[in-house]
């Protein structure tokens, strides 16, 4: 996939993971990385941006198998933000869509 | 790439960030590893699937992630995203060399809003500004002090080794005189020419063992003399 098409989105696309349920590293890693095709080393600044901006805060919860995981929580600001993400790429992604699509000439 | 390797490489990446971040950081990491182990995958595995370590690094150093928040500001969204559909390279905004390799790399979350237009880029200026240091009187210092003083050092130091090896290669060259001076001779005069010959030689060996250990401490000195300019004239004091 182009990565030009990739930047500007990975953001949105962890904040919208976080919406339903709280998820650790790797899991977040693992899942964006399937789907977008990114390496799964990427997904930790980009967790860590979101923190260092109040977008998310972690908690160590302990796992039946291996160490505790450092799980991922969206704040207030985080959900906000996320909203206002949401539609600008509906938006957004609806008008891209009408001209690759070949609807305005 | 084992485990091991993958987090000493990360953290060498890291070395310019506070030792708390350093420590956070491959904290996650070596949890990414645990779980992965933990699910029957192997290290070499996991290395794979986390990318190559400096470009994963570069990533936290790259200043227009750090603008996260400013994706809220409706201008500044869809700036970045004419810019991507208008299909503007994305490293050629004031792009850090980190954030630059990491696009070379293809590692797409790194370069988050590189594309910027003029526009929202002064906008992420104007935000990084009251963090940034004035540096000019670190740029002014390293400047003067390798056109006042080290310029000096150098060609006096340079010369001096040089002038060494001279010494060096004359010894050598001295004694092989002396044992083709003994053709043709006798007596006392072989042995005298012998010892002069050996006891030459063996001090230009010794000269030349000493003179290449100045050599590498020259130039090891020289390496971190170097890396220590550039950050000052980057990072300041």
């Amino acid at each position: 996939m182009n990565v030009q098409f990739k930047k500007g989105v990975l953001d949105l696309c962890v904040l919208s993971m976080l919406k339903e349920s709280d998820q650790y590293g790797y899991e977040l890693a693992n899942t964006l990385s399937e789907i977008i095709q990114i390496s799964d080393g990427t997904v930790y600044p980009i967790l860590r941006k979101l923190a260092t901006d109040g977008m998310v805060t972690t908690y160590l919860q302990e796992s039946q198998s291996g160490p505790p995981r450092k799980y991922y929580k969206l704040t207030g600001l985080g959900k906000k933000t996320l909203i206002s993400l949401q539609q600008e790429w509906l938006t957004f992604s609806r008008s891209v869509n009408q001209i690759v699509g070949g609807d305005v000439k | 790439m084992t485990r091991e390797d993958y987090i000493k490489a990360l953290k060498s990446a890291l070395l310019s960030l506070p030792a708390s971040d350093i420590a956070d950081i491959c904290g996650d990491f070596e949890e990414h590893f645990s779980i992965g182990l933990s699910q029957g995958k192997t290290e070499h595995e996991i290395s794979a699937e986390l990318g190559d370590p400096s470009v994963v690094a570069a990533t936290y150093f790259d200043e227009d992630l750090a603008n996260i928040g400013h994706t809220m500001s409706e201008s500044a969204f869809h700036a970045a995203a004419t810019a991507a559909t208008s299909g503007t390279a994305a490293n050629t905004n004031g792009t850090t060399a980190a954030a630059s390799a990491a696009t070379a790399a293809g590692i797409s979350g790194a370069a988050l809003y590189a594309g910027q237009p003029a526009g929202t880029a002064s906008v992420a200026a104007a935000s990084v500004a009251p963090k940034e240091k004035d540096l000019t009187g670190a740029r002014l210092f390293v400047i003067f002090l390798n056109i006042l003083v080290t310029w000096w050092v150098a060609i006096t130091i340079v010369s001096t080794l040089v002038s060494f090896w001279g010494v060096t290669i004359s010894l050598v060259i001295g004694g092989i005189g002396a044992f083709i001076a003994m053709v043709g001779q006798a007596g006392d005069w072989i042995t005298l020419l012998a010892l002069c010959g050996v006891g030459a030689i063996l001090l230009g060996i010794a000269t030349g063992i000493l003179n290449f250990f100045l050599c590498k401490w020259t130039v090891i000195g020289t390496r971190s003399y170097i890396k220590w300019n550039k950050k000052v004239y980057n990072e300041g004091f």
